[in-house]
Order: C-alpha cells, then sequence, then structure tokens
C-alpha cells in the first residue's frame, strides 16, 4: 500500500512547482493562467487570491472543464499549505491537462510573502437580485461582480460624457466612484447630460450627480468631488482608484488627465465629442500609446471649437 | 454613444475580460452612423511615454496649455492627427 508521503513524491515528479512571487509575477504580466484554489468553500471564502476560481478537491475532475475552457491554459492550483492541491495537480495531469503548475507553500506562504488578498463579503439576497443577469454572462458571473463591487473608478467631468458613465457603470455595481466636476447644473446642460434634472439647475454637477446615481443603486459608494482637476490635486486624487475614466470637455485638462495617468500607471479610458462626432479609446501605460502619441502637441487655439 | 462606450471599456478592463481598445481609437459619425477604427501605435519619440521621455512629471503643465505648447512638433503623430480631428468637446 502506498503512503502519503509515496503518493506525493509521485506527485512531484510529474508537477512542477512555483513560488508565491513568481506566481504573482504571471499574474501582474497578464499571463493567461486559471488559477484554482482548491480549498472548501469556507476556507475559500476567508481569504483567496483575488483570480482564483473556487473548486474544491472534491469536485475538481468534475467542474475543471468549466474553469479552464481552454486545456492548453497554464492552471495554477493552490490549498492552504500545498499538499492537497499537489495531488490535485497529479489528478489533473493525469487528466491529461498539459502545464498544471503548484503553488508552494500554498495560500499561507502567498499571505506570508505579503502579497494581496481578497476576502468575499456575502451577496445581500437584493444584490443576488439586482445583479442576475451578470450572474448569466459566464464572462461575468458572481466572481466578475464581487471584482465589479470591489472596483474603485475615476469619472473625470459629469458632464456630457460622464453622465452615461457614470449611470452605467452605477448600474452595473462598480462599488466605488469618485464623480468629480467643479461646474453648477445650467439649463444648457439638460438636452444631453442626463445625471441631471431641471430641478437640479444651479446645484453642483457631482450633487445631483451623486442623488442620481444612489437612487439607482445604493450600492455604490459615490465619492463626489466638487472640483476642477488640477496639476496640484490629481495626483493625490487619482491614487485612490483603479482606473481613470477622462469625460472632460477641454485640450488642457486631457494632456493632464493623460500625464498624470502615465506616471501614476493608471489605466485612462478616453472619450470625446464635438457636435455629431465622437472618438473613443484607452490608454494603458506600458500596453500602448498614449494621448501624446497620438496628439503630440495641443491644437492651436482657434482651430478645434472648444 | 461614447460615455455608453466607456463605460462598456471600463467594464471590460475591471473584469480582464474581451479586447479592450489599446491601441486602437474608434470614431462615430453619428449622422452617417458610422464607425471607424484607427490603429495606434506607440510614438518612440512621444515626449511622455517615449524611449527617452523629456516629460517626468507633471511640471509642463504649471505653464498653462497642458504645458504642451514647448514640445517640439516634429511631425510625429501627424498622419494619425490628419485622419482624426481632436475633439473639443466632453
Amino acid at each position: 500500500m502506498k503512503t502519503l508521503k509515496d503518493m506525493l513524491a509521485e506527485a512531484r515528479q510529474v508537477v512542477p512547482e512555483e513560488g508565491p512571487a513568481e506566481v504573482a509575477k504571471r499574474l501582474a504580466a497578464g499571463e493567461k493562467i486559471a488559477v484554482i484554489d482548491v480549498r472548501d468553500p469556507d476556507e475559500f471564502r476567508d481569504g483567496h487570491l483575488e483570480a482564483a476560481t473556487n473548486i474544491s478537491r472534491g469536485f475538481l475532475e468534475f467542474r475543471v472543464g468549466t474553469a479552464v475552457s481552454e486545456p492548453s491554459t497554464p492552471i495554477v492550483l493552490y490549498c492552504q499549505t500545498g499538499l492537497r492541491s499537489m495531488l490535485a495537480a497529479k489528478a489533473l495531469k493525469d487528466l491529461g491537462y498539459p502545464t498544471v503548475i503548484n503553488l508552494q507553500g500554498g495560500y499561507q506562504k502567498w499571505v506570508q510573502s505579503g502579497l494581496p488578498t481578497v476576502r468575499d463579503v456575502p451577496l445581500t439576497a437584493d444584490q443576488i437580485q439586482r445583479y442576475s443577469r451578470h450572474f448569466l454572462l459566464p464572462q461575468v458571473g458572481d466572481k466578475g461582480q464581487r471584482k465589479l463591487l470591489r472596483s474603485k473608478v475615476l469619472l473625470i467631468g459629469a458632464g456630457g460624457l460622464g453622465s452615461p458613465t457614470a449611470l452605467y457603470l452605477a448600474a452595473a455595481g462598480v462599488g466605488t466612484l469618485g464623480l468629480m466636476d467643479g461646474d453648477t447644473v445650467d439649463i444648457t446642460n439638460l438636452q444631453r447630460q442626463v445625471l441631471h434634472t431641471t430641478a437640479d439647475i444651479g446645484k453642483p454637477k457631482v450633487e445631483s450627480g451623486t442623488r442620481t446615481l444612489k437612487a439607482l443603486n445604493p450600492d455604490v459608494n459615490v465619492i463626489a468631488l466638487p472640483t476642477r482637476i488640477t496639476v496640484d490635486n490629481i495626483m493625490d486624487i487619482i491614487k485612490d482608484y483603479d482606473l481613470v475614466v477622462d469625460g472632460s470637455d477641454n485640450f488642457e485638462t486631457r494632456y493632464l488627465v493623460n500625464d498624470a495617468c502615465f506616471l501614476a500607471g493608471k489605466t485612462n479610458v478616453h472619450g470625446s465629442i464635438f457636435q455629431f462626432e465622437g472618438m473613443a479609446t484607452v490608454f494603458a501605460p506600458g500596453q500602448g500609446p498614449c494621448y501624446r502619441c497620438l496628439y503630440p502637441t495641443p491644437p492651436p487655439p482657434g482651430l478645434v471649437p472648444s | 454613444m461614447i460615455g455608453t462606450i466607456q463605460a462598456t471599456e471600463t467594464v471590460k478592463l475591471v473584469l480582464g475580460i474581451g479586447e479592450p481598445l489599446i491601441g486602437r481609437l474608434l470614431t462615430y459619425d453619428a449622422l452617417g452612423m458610422r464607425f471607424r477604427e484607427v490603429r495606434l501605435r506607440r510614438d518612440p519619440k512621444c515626449p511622455l511615454c517615449g524611449t527617452s521621455p523629456t516629460i517626468k512629471d507633471l511640471a509642463v503643465h504649471r505653464n498653462g496649455a497642458g504645458g504642451a505648447c514647448d514640445v517640439s512638433a516634429d511631425g510625429h503623430g501627424e498622419a494619425v492627427a490628419a485622419a482624426v480631428t481632436p475633439k473639443a468637446g466632453g
């Protein structure tokens, strides 16, 4: 009869191990890997790697196909200390998955290495209903909804672009929305800036915006920033957010947002409109061009109406 | 339309799904009801994200007008800029 020691030794012959730092590096580089937490659901709930899907050991062979649609995708397995997942990894190798890696030292070592973890707060009954259509989408699901609820997005401008963006992000359950605008609502805004209503004329846009967004989805923590973005406040503000949406209406701000996002390593979701035309793109530092690659210098005053 | 595209891109980026508009400029013409896509490349001469950047902090913005006016225009980016006029409005 084989001992546990024999089984582990056998598994180690075919399953390579990687430490927390190596796995963290793969994840940070955006590598397409599937991370599976094979612990029991209660262990998972108490804290796990953000990228992980929970399939407890007993169900692994049955459900691995749902987490790994393309068998050639490298799979990283982990448990609490790295033993259960070693045996689990051997089982996946036996099923024919070509690249299966065991997280050496498991979740415990990951935490000891000071790497980030997330803890799932249970969704309320209302949330389960509100986001039920998201749960039906395999690309979103329960895991994606939790990601949205944990995410922090800064909206620069609560005007023509910021209004629809803010409404859709709040509806989708983005957990924290920073709403930044120094203007007050004017009657001429109302034909397109759908965050604000006639009763809001004269009020700060972030005030009416906050009220509209909270009414749409009380889950969302709206942070009202009733000020213009400036060279003096931008770095301090964007550091608290995962992502910036530029809905500003002038070139000065756009260059400022571009430069600050690049320097802070934040992705900038850019949009602009004029009359019947518009454009949108994403500036992701290190992954693609920035606004200055597109427009090295601002257009001369007078060329483009503002 | 553009605002909802920004919202969709934001959700995709948060979830890490699909193909975000990185390196692609999507233009929208409401009257013709046409979308166009322009490939964008990183400019190695970009003063911010190029190989030898001259902008290393936000000091240029203290001079007003995006501070970008003192950056010499040497023609890079013109092809795209000519195809797509920057939009002023928000």
